[in-house]
């Protein structure tokens, strides 16, 4: 034990006798470890902001969509669209389905008096604000007469006040999406950007029937949007909404469903398995330049090794066992490696700070992510060290002294 | 108590092979070197007196023969017996000094020390404080290697050999690098050294370095060729008058 310090004593003396060298060495893992983290963290960051928005819609949510089939990249309709009785049938019958809302979406162009702009319309029901979770925090709500009678009013977000009336109050206002006006009658709470960078204020909420008659041109749905009556009959509610879509569609019992059930749950997991594929392959990408950071190292290690060969054999001649050398280089290896990794640490999260200042893009310094970098880089300084260390420790005293 | 062998080897024979090609370095060669002795080791290069020097330094192991070092015999050791027996009773001076470079005189006299595994030492530092006042160094104990002149990087040397207080110690060529006049100096602080009861043991090319031991052996293709006492010992006062006449001539 006491020799074992003897020899970290002669490995600290020799890093801080080639400073310069051993910040340069260093210099190679510690922009390793702060990419790993800051990589990392960032990738957590996205799923955590997609999974709060996800979890931001009620956790009760069940998505009711026609069955779409990838072809090619490209999404294909494959089964019946979705019909307004559908929706009467399920509103209807349903026990544990809550509340329920087709949806239609349709893009256009909003314009008022002061500007315009490009946004999406969401053609809905008056209970598309309960399940969707949306405060209303100015005006109020369309009502179910407003659906009924296909009034043409809106309620908008706040990137279309902000854009098309600036500070004035909105209620009341006129604006007109591809040429069809419609009355503000409320504005939407503030949601804040959503998952992958999409603004979640920047949108129009009218009734489906509006919406429908006047810019879609058609009397089908691709989703509803429904709540379940609690969190734990979602599954109930999920089955039998399976059950009464089926008998609808007149689907006979050996043949597929024509329509998509995705509930919360569900959601959460499919953007969670596609957050941590981009966690993984951005940490697989930084961790390559940790890589070279440590092959850095064990290429100065040689070079030292070669350059302090008559040193070693001095040692050695001197009474140094070769686990000695040993120990000595593979201290100085690991040294390097692990203050490289602590000061990476330690720019990963001032990183991180930076980032979320400028973009507030927040990124939660994973406590993983550091065991991660933490844990690389002095595996590789035991790894990288190893080859070096041994070299010395198994040099021949005779020669080595003769070394020129 | 001075009839103590600390050097004996019988029929120590030493063969490098390089392929097919069998050197013989050494050649049964029989020596014996008692306690305070002071050997001087003469011999033109390729005579085997190096090859000899790294197998009584422990550094190297005899193909044939045996060698006992202060009643121990060396043949059977370990590897890392081999290092602690070099640690306890071997002090090496070397031609090139061998300090580590930008590091305190303190620290590369204290450099055996850090692999004691005796623990027989309680205060390196104070130990090594010691041995450079013993070399005349006391004003240079914090000086950095290269802040230092060959002579005295040579006394550093010899000071960081006698830290340990071994029983024996082995110069290889030790005043190979240096002028005249500061290979004399050096040559009288061995003298000094032996006079205090050290037993040394010089490998040397430059006769008059030779003349200041006590006993001489010439090697000549891997035997020893002469073995004699020396009647006429050099001091130092001899050898600077030497020189100065020299000086005069030129």
């Amino acid at each position: 034990m006491k020799q074992l310090f003897k020899t970290f004593k002669v490995a600290f003396q020799a890093i801080y006798k080639n400073r310069t060298r051993s910040l340069l060495t260093m210099l190679g893992i510690i922009i390793g470890v702060a990419a790993v983290i800051m990589t990392i963290s960032a990738g957590e960051g996205a799923t955590k902001q997609v999974q709060d928005q996800i979890s931001g819609l009620g956790t009760n949510l069940l998505i009711i969509q026609v069955k779409q089939e990838r072809r090619g990249g490209i999404s294909v309709r494959k089964g019946k669209e979705l019909s307004k009785k559908d929706y009467e049938i399920l509103r209807d019958n349903s026990v544990w389905l809550k509340k329920i809302s087709p949806m239609v979406v349709a893009g256009g162009q909003a314009i008022s008096n002061q500007g315009y702009k490009t946004t999406i319309v969401y053609g809905v029901s008056q209970d598309y604000f309960d399940i969707m979770s949306r405060e209303v925090t100015l005006g109020e709500a369309f009502s179910e007469l407003d659906v009924k009678l296909a009034k043409q009013v809106c309620l908008i977000g706040k990137t279309i006040q902000e854009e098309l009336f600036g500070g004035e109050n909105a209620i009341g206002k006129t604006i007109r999406i591809d040429k069809v006006p419609f009355t503000i009658v409320g504005l939407l709470e503030e949601q804040g950007q959503g998952g992958m960078g999409s603004d979640q204020d920047d949108m129009v909420v009218a009734p489906y029937t509006t919406v429908q008659n006047r810019l879609f041109g058609n009397a089908n749905f691709n989703v509803f949007m429904a709540s379940a009556i609690s969190e734990d009959k979602i599954d109930d509610a999920e089955i039998e909404a399976t059950i009464l879509l089926r008998e609808a569609h007149k689907i006979l019992s050996d043949q597929e469903d024509d329509f998509d059930i995705t509930t919360q749950v569900e959601l959460n997991e499919i953007t969670g398995e596609i957050t941590d594929i981009l966690t993984i392959l951005l940490g697989a990408i930084a961790s390559i330049s940790l890589l070279v950071g440590g092959i850095g190292i064990m290429n100065i290690m040689l070079v030292s090794v070669t350059e302090r060969t008559r040193e070693i054999g001095t040692r050695l001649a001197l009474g140094a066992r070769e686990s000695d050398i040993l120990t000595q280089f593979l201290t100085e290896a690991i040294v390097l490696s692990a203050a490289g990794g602590i000061v990476g640490i330690a720019i990963g999260i001032v990183g991180n700070q930076i980032i979320y200042q400028a973009t507030d893009f927040y990124i939660p310094t994973a406590g993983y992510a550091i065991a991660i970098g933490f844990g690389f880089s002095a595996v590789i300084g035991i790894a990288f060290g190893y080859f070096p260390a041994r070299k010395a420790a198994k040099l021949n005293p005779i020669e080595a002294l003769r070394y020129e | 108590m001075a009839n103590k062998k600390v050097i004996e080897t019988k029929k120590v024979s030493r063969v490098f092979k390089n392929g097919e090609i069998e050197v013989h370095a050494l050649t049964d060669v029989d020596l014996v070197v008692k306690q305070g002795e002071f050997v001087s080791i003469m011999g033109a290069s390729g005579s085997g007196k190096s090859t000899y020097l790294n197998i009584i330094g422990c550094l190297d192991l005899p193909s044939s023969g045996e060698y006992f070092l202060d009643g121990v015999h060396v043949n059977s050791l370990s590897k890392n017996q081999l290092a602690d027996i070099r640690n306890q009773k071997i002090g090496f001076i070397f031609q090139s000094y061998n300090l580590l470079s930008r590091t305190t005189a303190l620290d590369n006299v204290a450099l055996p020390l850090v692999y004691d595994r005796t623990g027989r030492f309680d205060n390196p530092d104070e130990m090594a404080k010691n041995a450079l006042i013993q070399v005349g160094l006391q004003d240079r104990i914090y000086h950095k290697t290269n802040e230092l002149s060959g002579g005295q990087q040579q006394r550093v040397a010899i000071a960081r050999a006698l830290v340990n207080d071994p029983t024996l110690i082995l110069a290889d060529e030790p005043t190979g690098n240096l002028d005249s006049k500061t290979s004399i100096d050096i040559a009288d602080l061995f003298v000094r050294l032996n006079d205090a009861g050290k037993t040394i043991l010089m490998i040397t090319h430059e006769p008059d370095i030779a003349q200041f031991a006590k006993r001489m052996v010439t090697f000549r293709d891997g035997r020893i060729l002469k073995d004699e006492r020396i009647e006429n010992r050099t001091t130092k006062e001899s050898a600077l008058r030497e020189l100065e006449l020299t000086a005069k001539q030129v």
